[in-house]
């Protein structure tokens, strides 16, 4: 398994572990309050700590085992893997930004806009980085 | 995953240029142990570049390296 395909792994558990605890945890009685939005602004807090550690600490321990192969630069196969994941990534993303559009319509509450951007971004960032692993494993 | 229409014979020249192991390649073509590997299974279909830099690395032309297979149009 490459350098950057670990660093893929991490940041994808890191993803779904940070931000499966804020939505499981989130105080969703109150999203229509201004306690709503402060909570997610108190929650992305931890939530941001917590990745930003995993990502540095997983990065820093495997650079440390493979020195040479952390400081390679991308090759022709990894910059496609990348391409591929970003594009399929834009289809959550633009199916998010389309339920944000709409939802607007029914006048919810900034916390629930809120939630619903973060949700429509995590999921667009969890099937790039899951579309990734996926061709690192099976190439194509 | 949908199969290449040409195999290659680049672990055979491998070994027989005393052994070079993938990583070796890799350095050699500018990519990685990983891509090397991902090729030699027909996993991954190299640039043209790459390909060439395989071949010059076995001093072969591209088709002792790569061979398009008969039964695919």
């Amino acid at each position: 398994m490459s350098f950057r395909e670990k660093t893929h792994w991490a940041a994808f558990l890191a993803l779904a572990f940070a931000f499966g605890w804020y939505f499981l945890a989130y105080p969703w009685a109150m999203v229509s309050t201004d306690a709503g939005v402060a909570a997610v602004a108190g929650m992305l807090v931890p939530v941001t700590i917590i990745i930003v550690a995993v990502m540095a600490a997983t990065a820093t321990f495997f650079a440390i085992r493979a020195p040479k192969e952390a400081n390679l630069k991308e090759d022709e196969r990894e910059r496609s893997i990348h391409i591929r994941g970003t594009h399929l990534a834009y289809y959550p993303l633009v199916l998010g930004a389309w339920i944000n559009m709409i939802a607007i319509f029914y006048r919810f509450s900034p916390g629930v806009y809120l939630n619903l951007l973060m949700a429509t971004v995590v999921i667009a960032e969890l099937v790039r980085v899951g579309s990734q692993l996926y061709y690192y494993r099976r190439g194509y | 995953m949908a199969q290449l229409p040409f195999t290659n014979d680049i672990r055979m020249l491998r070994f027989l240029m005393f052994e070079m192991t993938q990583g070796d390649l890799g350095d050699r073509v500018g990519v990685t142990r990983q891509t090397i590997a991902a090729i030699e299974q027909g996993k991954y279909s190299p640039s043209l570049e790459v390909a060439f830099r395989i071949a010059h690395v076995f001093n072969k032309p591209l088709e002792e390296v790569f061979r398009w297979q008969k039964d695919i149009d």
